[in-house]
């Protein structure tokens, strides 16, 4: 489904060049529940933002769904993004003045849906994610753990086919990102939807189907758990 | 669209002291804009009633050559039979009195002023049956009394009083050549001062009957203009023709005012160039006003754009989302603005601003005295709440251009 071929990313600052990535590969398959893990600086979250097509590669080639998101032009990969991925993000990155219901309707209304769509589906996926009665309260009104699940049911609402969470449960207490990590657990086997999500944490790696480590922008090890 | 709309509409509320400085930004400028817009016309106004009511009237009948040679102010460039063509524009329902300017050497004397001394001046004569009824002097008078139709008396503008010293009751004395160039004295009595709204009259304003000056000067009837009164919403180019057409070939030309005031007129149009100046600066500076809290509000929601943008929302969508955001202040701003400027309004129309400190010994070329008054411009009005609203719009475009120029993960690191 996913398919990442020997991909490069360089940072410059100034004039010193920083490998981000060097020459990874990996191949990720439908309903996967894959952790990318390592220390800060080893390009997790590099490869994250290029699977999910917010940054330009230098090198390498990732297609997803058979299609070749390197080629892709700024525009295709907007509405790449908009039909086919979700995003979760470290610090929940809601907007302040919408509700939680609003929140997550708002990805729907990019999708042109109808109304009665939008109302259905949103309620449906914030009662999933153990929101109910919670529609109308803004974020300054949830705890981060709530933040975080609305943040989930806005990733899910759409339906997509992959959810790309960049360290969601670094904000949280262990608890609560336990949490958190059961319902994107249960949303990946219900939905057969594929998480990727990285970590440093061990207690989130435990969680994982697949750990993929990174060290240094290279890929040291791709453990299949179960 | 709807979810656009509703987003702006409410970063508008979560952003509320920012939205009202940027509000009150516009709408300072758009009240400055408002004011000065009707003070300038109110002064615009003002100074073309003054200029016809106390200068120029409305059209002037004067010989051929009179207009070339205005500044030597001869006698003999004169009209010689006034009275006949008065008669034929009384006959045509249309007001006109004569006059008679000339120069002379004003003598003032010690008994009176103090010191003997001498200037020169220009005298008006005229009809004291009529004058009043094409000129506005009639309200003017602040002490002693109009003239009477044959006396030796003169009238002084208030401001030319108090140069020379004058009172009511002292005598001046007029030195100036007759009709023919023999020298002619003229010993006259300060019978009233008049304050006239318009400066330049009232500056250097001496007035005497003109059957008097008729009589010294050996005119013989002749005079050296008519002035003519029309209706405030007459054609008055085709009035002149009009009235040219009664003339017969008579060696005489009608002048409409604007062609008598053209200097004014020029000075007008420069002032209204000038005054657009000023209103481009207020606006560049509310615009910069606006387009650094613009700014700000869209850097300090960095964070929030990268995520909207991962999300797949459009840079085309997120812009409008700014666009109705500014569009929003820009409407609190204009609405504000107005309100401002219609108070602003209320004082300048009814109570204005007194500039007689600056106007008295400066001439500004507005034919106002002391006191400027606006008027109500609804257009103005109008245009300057749509203004608001696209300024604000136009200056919020280009940081959200820039803020979408910055990469997503770029955007997402944002603090």
């Amino acid at each position: 489904m996913i398919k990442v071929d020997n991909v490069v990313r360089n940072y410059h600052a100034g004039e010193t060049v920083v490998k981000a990535l060097r020459g990874v590969t990996l191949e990720i398959t439908k309903g996967e529940f894959i952790s990318i893990a390592g220390p800060s600086g080893s390009g997790k979250t590099t490869l994250l933002n290029l699977i999910g097509c917010i940054d330009q590669m230098d090198g390498g080639e990732i297609s997803i769904k058979d299609e070749v998101i390197s080629t892709m032009k700024k525009k295709e990969k907007t509405n790449f993004r908009r039909n086919n991925l979700g995003f979760i993000f470290q610090t929940y990155n809601l907007i302040p003045v919408l509700t939680a219901y609003e929140n997550v309707a708002f990805v729907l209304s990019l999708l042109n849906l109808p109304e009665k769509e939008v109302k259905e589906r949103t309620m449906a996926i914030l009662k999933e994610v153990g929101l109910e009665g919670m529609e109308h309260r803004r974020p300054s009104r949830l705890s981060g753990g709530q933040q975080q699940r609305v943040a989930i049911a806005r990733a899910l609402v759409k339906n997509p086919e992959i959810i790309l969470a960049d360290e969601p449960t670094a904000n949280l207490d262990s608890d609560t990102g336990r949490e958190i990590l059961e319902l994107m657990k249960e949303m990946n086997e219900k939905h057969q939807t594929t998480f990727i999500f990285s970590t440093h944490d061990k207690m989130v790696m435990d969680y994982a189907s697949r750990l993929v480590m990174l060290h240094d922008g290279q890929i040291s090890s791709d453990e299949r758990r179960k | 669209m709807k979810f656009l709309i509703s987003l702006a509409f409410k970063n508008l509320t979560r952003y509320k002291r920012r939205t009202l400085i940027t509000a009150g930004a516009i709408a300072v400028g758009l009240m400055m804009y408002i004011f000065i817009d009707s003070m300038l016309m109110g002064a615009e106004i003002e100074s073309v009633r003054n200029l016809k009511w106390f200068e120029t009237a409305s059209a002037r009948i004067l010989n051929d050559e009179y207009w070339e040679n205005r500044f030597q102010k001869p006698m003999d460039l004169n009209i010689s039979s006034p009275d006949k063509i008065i008669k034929t524009l009384d006959d045509n329902g249309i007001t006109a009195t004569k006059r008679m300017v000339f120069s002379g050497d004003l003598i003032l004397n010690a008994e009176d002023f103090g010191e003997d001394g001498n200037l020169a001046a220009t005298v008006t004569a005229i009809d004291p049956t009529r004058d009043f009824d094409v000129f506005n002097f009639g309200t003017t008078l602040v002490d002693g009394r109009f003239l009477e139709p044959g006396e030796d008396a003169v009238l002084l503008g208030s401001w030319f009083a108090e140069d020379i010293g004058a009172e009511v009751g002292y005598w001046i004395t007029v030195v100036t050549r007759g009709n023919g160039g023999f020298y002619e004295a003229m010993d006259l009595e300060i019978v009233g001062i008049l304050n006239c709204p318009n400066p330049n009259v009232n500056r250097q304003l001496l007035m005497m009957p003109i059957s008097t000056a008729d009589e010294y000067l050996a005119m013989e009837g002749a005079v050296t203009e008519i002035n003519v009164s029309l209706p405030e919403n007459a054609d008055v180019n085709m009035e002149v023709e009009r009235i040219q057409g009664m003339l017969n070939g008579d060696n005489l030309t009608v002048m409409s005012w604007e062609a008598m005031a053209v200097d004014y007129l020029a000075l007008a149009e420069a002032k209204r160039g000038g005054t657009s100046m000023i209103l481009f600066l207020i606006f560049i500076i509310a615009a910069v006003g606006i387009s650094n809290t613009m700014l700000m509000a869209i850097f300090e929601r960095i964070k929030e754009l990268g995520m909207m943008r991962s999300l797949g929302m459009s840079n085309t969508k997120i812009r409008l989302a700014f666009m109705f955001e500014a569009a929003g202040i820009g409407v609190i701003g204009s609405v504000m603005g107005v309100v401002l400027g219609i108070f602003a309004d209320m004082f300048i129309v009814n109570i204005g601003i007194d500039y007689g400190f600056l106007l008295r010994d400066m001439d500004i070329g507005y034919r106002l005295q002391a006191i400027f008054r606006g008027v109500w411009n609804p257009g103005t009005m109008v245009k300057a709440f749509f203004m608001g609203i696209i300024i604000s719009i136009v200056v919020a475009y280009l940081p959200t251009k820039r803020a979408l120029k910055m990469d997503i993960p770029s955007c997402l690191r944002h603090q």
